[in-house]
């Protein structure tokens, strides 16, 4: 399968990382894979291409504007791929009504300069055929499709038991393990379920360690949030201070996996949008190749669909001190749900099954042989 | 067919008043032409849409700015409406070798920026059509004349607004000094005790754009407003579309000029025909050759270059002469240039 990737790439955010996951996927698969455009000079295992024959499918990777190439290729794209052979994955849940929840959203104007419909006649536009990335999309024309994956391969330290990789972690010294809890990701929507972590954090934060935040925005608000009144990109730089949380600038994509694995911790969250929607992104699945036990701040129903039942135990719902501290003292049980939810994320989520699901998804609306 | 037009929204610009024509005779043979965009209260009587799949046709007009949608706009019209069906009207020459006049206009000020504009031309449509009278230099080009002559908004002159003016110019000051300094304030200097007031009026004639360099380049807005008042020459902001005609109309003699890169490429403007509406005698500064290519033979006695000071004079003293010319004009342009001819030819470019 030629299979082309429309988005906008960039080393330091979105989705960057599960675009190189395609092409290192495809390529041992016996895929062809590139992202449209020129080469991006920050990203040389990525290959680009503006070659437009014989693609089988263009995947139009959809969260911001600029995911749509501009002029003068964005025509060349349209007029050169028939609309059969084009697939939109809606990452960000354009392709719905307008949702608000808390300071979270879908569209809003003022951020971006457009409005609901515009995003609905653009995505519908490009193709009949709209993806999201959850296992149950609002509406009955949308399907289901994650999109982002796991790759075993980046598995840290693959531990063949839950007994070795406790001892491992117990073991694990402050140079290797400098922090009690590590998140990386933008301060973009999630303040609020990180300000809950912090106050359930703060009973135990002696014995946990040092939390640590690397990403943008995380120290203060910033001028352009407070200018547009954006809340989503809240923060309190105080309770950072009293409870003496690290906050560092955003990493890049390729350094994420080793920076979640300087802690013991490392919790997964997702914006109250997402929530909603059950939407994936890639640190769901790439926290799971960190060498740190996740905490998946996620509905109990979500994470079972999702990540198995073994994950469950992971979940730590409102006692998150008690879930902390029992992890300290026992961290097998723990670790034996990583390694059962490693285990049912390379069966069901990998790279591979990835490219099969779209496979299938796109042949049930191409004529027979379209799809190589 | 369904056509949808790409451009600027400028009530004050020709381009405006001649999709407001198409809009206007498009019904009479069951087709529907609008405007890209949301409705605007400047703009009463004009159709706008955003609704991409009510149309099956989109005609870009471009001036000398690529003139863009909002980015999903362009993503949703582009993926509704291919290539084959969309047609840019190159309205200013863009869609030529960098043309250089004398040091002073160009459509192009690099061959940098030509190449941007070409390349954003070829990807976005497969034909180009000019409003010129000269042969295309290129096999995806083809002349189209574009603008169109309609009797039925000829000026009553019972109906005229009195006459504020003797010599009116109504016409933005974009590329138009050199020639207003060369040609027209000398032959003004001349009889200025012998007419009465003058005016130009249009945008920048008094100062260039308030977004500076962003505008254009600053050559282009030049002016002398010390000049302007010692020849005692009035100016006023620029009018809507709507109220071009009527403007004109409120002098006995206007002046036609028209920008040097145009004047070269031979492209024609709306104002060459609006001004034949208006109830006034239109002066031209206009080569002789192409003034009576396009308006008949009659059109010779209204050429200006080389005798501006003497003809003025002329036309002023002899209104019923010059009424006369005026009107084997107009009966040259409603034979040769009605808006029922410009559509068809505009449905023929889209059918191909």
């Amino acid at each position: 399968m030629k299979l082309l990737l429309v988005t906008s790439v960039d080393p330091w955010k979105r989705s960057v990382s599960s675009a190189h996951k395609w092409v290192e996927a495809g390529r041992v698969l016996g895929h062809e894979v590139a992202v449209y455009g020129e080469q991006h000079p920050d990203l040389p295992a990525l290959p680009f291409t503006t070659d437009l024959s014989d693609v089988d499918i263009a995947l139009f990777v959809v969260q911001v504007t600029a995911d749509f190439p501009d002029m003068p290729y964005l025509a060349r794209l349209l007029d050169g791929i028939p609309r059969e052979r084009r697939v939109v994955v809606d990452l960000w849940g354009r392709f719905n009504d307008t949702i608000r929840l808390e300071h979270d959203f879908n569209h809003l104007e003022k951020l971006d300069g457009h409005l609901g419909w515009e995003w609905e006649d653009a995505l519908g536009a490009v193709s009949g055929a709209i993806l999201q990335p959850t296992l149950a999309p609002l509406r009955p024309n949308v399907r289901s499709f994650l999109f982002h994956g796991y790759d075993p391969i980046s598995v840290v330290r693959p531990y063949r038991s839950a007994r070795e990789a406790a001892a491992a972690w117990r073991a694990a010294g402050p140079a290797e393990k400098p922090y009690g809890v590590a998140y990386v990701g933008g301060n973009w929507q999630r303040w609020e379920q990180v300000r809950r972590f912090l106050e359930g954090y703060r009973p135990v934060r002696r014995e946990v360690g040092r939390i640590c935040l690397t990403g943008w925005h995380w120290d203060k608000r910033p001028d352009w949030a407070v200018q547009k009144g954006l809340m989503g990109v809240d923060t309190d730089p105080s309770l950072l201070a009293e409870l003496d949380v690290e906050v560092r600038d955003g990493v890049r994509f390729d350094e994420v996996v080793g920076v979640t694995g300087k802690a013991r911790f490392a919790p997964v969250f997702h914006r109250p949008l997402f929530r909603h929607l059950g939407f994936v992104t890639n640190r769901t699945f790439e926290t799971f190749c960190a060498d740190s036990l996740p905490v998946l701040m996620l509905p109990r129903d979500f994470v079972a669909a999702l990540y198995g039942e073994a994950a469950v135990k992971l979940v730590p719902g409102d006692d998150l001190a008690g879930h902390l501290t029992d992890a300290m003292d026992r961290p097998e049980p723990y670790w034996d749900a990583v390694l059962q939810t490693r285990s049912h994320l390379a069966r069901y989520h990998s790279f591979a099954q990835r490219f099969q699901e779209l496979r299938a998804l796109t042949a049930e609306r191409a004529p027979s042989g379209a799809v190589r | 067919m369904n056509i949808l037009f790409v451009m600027k929204h400028r009530g004050n610009a020709g381009n405006t008043h001649a999709v407001a024509n198409y809009m206007r005779v498009a019904p009479r043979y069951g087709h529907t032409v609008a405007m890209y965009g949301d409705p605007q209260p400047h703009l009463p009587h004009l159709k706008f849409s955003t609704d991409v799949r009510a149309f099956d046709r989109v005609a870009y007009l471009f001036e000398s700015e690529l003139y863009r949608i909002k980015p999903l706009r362009e993503v949703a019209l582009l993926a509704t409406i291919p290539k084959r069906h969309r047609l840019i009207f190159d309205m200013d020459g863009m869609y030529n070798p960098v043309i250089e006049l004398d040091g002073y206009d160009s459509n192009h000020c690099s061959e940098t920026e030509r190449a941007r504009w070409i390349e954003y031309y070829d990807s976005l449509a497969d034909r180009v059509a000019k409003p010129t009278l000269a042969p295309p230099n290129n096999q995806r080009v083809r002349a189209m004349i574009f603008y169109g002559y309609d009797p039925i908004l000829e000026v009553d002159p019972a109906s005229a607004p009195p006459k504020q003016y003797d010599i009116l110019h109504v016409g933005h000051n974009w590329w138009r000094w050199r020639e207003v300094a060369g040609s027209l304030l000398p032959a003004f200097r001349q009889i200025r005790d012998q007419v009465g007031e003058i005016g130009f009026i249009g945008a920048w004639w008094d100062k260039p754009p308030e977004e500076g360099p962003a505008a254009g380049p600053e050559e282009a807005f030049r002016s002398d407003p010390e000049v302007f008042r010692q020849l005692r020459i009035r100016t006023e902001a620029a009018v809507v579309y709507t109220d071009v005609v009527r403007t004109m109309s409120a002098a006995r003699i206007n002046i036609f000029t028209q920008r040097p890169v145009l004047h070269h490429l031979k492209h024609l403007t709306l104002k060459w025909f609006e001004i034949f509406y208006a109830d006034t005698v239109p002066l031209l500064m206009l080569d002789e050759d192409l003034a009576v290519a396009v308006y008949g033979e009659a059109a010779r006695e209204l050429v200006l270059p080389g005798r501006v000071a003497q003809k003025l004079l002329d036309a002023l003293r002899r209104p019923d002469h010059y009424r006369g010319v005026v009107e084997d004009v107009r009966r040259h342009l409603a034979a040769h240039y009605s808006y029922d001819r410009r559509f068809e030819e505009l449905v023929a470019a889209m059918r191909n």
